[in-house]
């Protein structure tokens, strides 16, 4: 009995949690421009081809990515977005 | 019921239904000229035909109801079907104001409408319309971390070269600012 009023709990407390982190999602998913969807949905078709050496590559990068400064993320992402806007300027 | 049947004697077998049309008086003239002699014969049957008269007319007895009752019977009866039969066609409500001359008038105010969008919005019919919305993978949506992954992955494919061009900025700054440094000093 007892092990099942821990168990309630325990699920109790981590569904709302995971039903926030959805909700979330989705709302970010709405506020995203129609541009930046495209980029997303492209992105999911061609991680969903990949080998899962370069999948596992990516988990790596996406880490190593977020354990970075915020200043150098932004700064990443800024040339990032420079070079892609003279790719197609060019 | 049964304590009233029990009071009914048994009469012979061969004239008991005979017996019961007698009582009603619904056989014929020469069955009941046969069945009133064998009456007058018969003191079984002759107990059994009075406790027909004795119990039928009870058991028959039907409750008198007050005219005013099959007055509103009546009318309580149309008024329930009517009721069932609007339960039953619920949407008719739904169209009787959209009948007569709101059909064409609807008609009319929805084309202008789009006639309107159409030239306004220059032929380009996505802005005047909303879009449905896409359908989106479950895999994408699960969490804002995913989302936020799947909408960064270009980037982590050339996270490597972005940090090598950061780095190089980085020490061309530093040379040009140590430079700079310098010639003040010597000047």
């Amino acid at each position: 009995m007892k092990t099942r009023i821990a168990l309630a709990l325990v699920f109790g407390l981590f569904l709302p949690l995971l039903a926030e982190r959805a909700i979330g999602a989705d709302d970010r998913w709405r506020n995203l421009s129609p541009r930046e969807k495209d980029r997303v949905q492209r992105n999911y078709q061609r991680w969903k081809s990949l080998p899962p050496r370069d999948k596992e590559h990516l988990r790596e990068e996406w880490n190593r990515y977020q354990r970075l400064p915020k200043d150098q993320q932004d700064r990443l992402r800024q040339r990032y977005n420079d070079q892609r806007r003279d790719r197609r300027e060019d | 019921m049964t304590n009233r049947m029990q009071g009914l004697e048994s009469a012979c077998k061969e004239y008991e239904e005979d017996l019961v049309l007698h009582y009603y008086g619904e056989n014929s003239e020469d069955d009941r000229r046969r069945i009133a002699q064998h009456l007058s014969a018969c003191e079984r049957c002759r107990v059994f035909v009075d406790d027909l008269r004795r119990v039928l007319p009870q058991m028959a007895k039907a409750e008198e109801m007050p005219q005013s009752f099959w007055d509103s019977y009546y009318r309580e009866t149309v008024a329930k079907l009517a009721e069932q039969e609007e339960r039953k066609y619920w949407w008719r409500s739904w169209l009787t104001p959209v009948r007569g001359w709101m059909v064409p008038a609807f008609g009319t105010l929805a084309g202008t409408v789009l006639v309107v969008g159409l030239l306004f919005g220059k032929g380009n019919l996505g802005s005047f319309v909303e879009r449905p919305s896409r359908n989106i993978p479950q895999e994408i949506t699960a969490d804002s971390n995913q989302l936020e992954f799947f909408s960064t992955m270009d980037l982590l494919e050339s996270l490597d070269k972005l940090e090598q061009q950061d780095g190089t900025q980085s020490e061309l700054q530093k040379t040009h600012s140590s430079r700079v440094t310098l010639y003040k000093g010597i000047a």
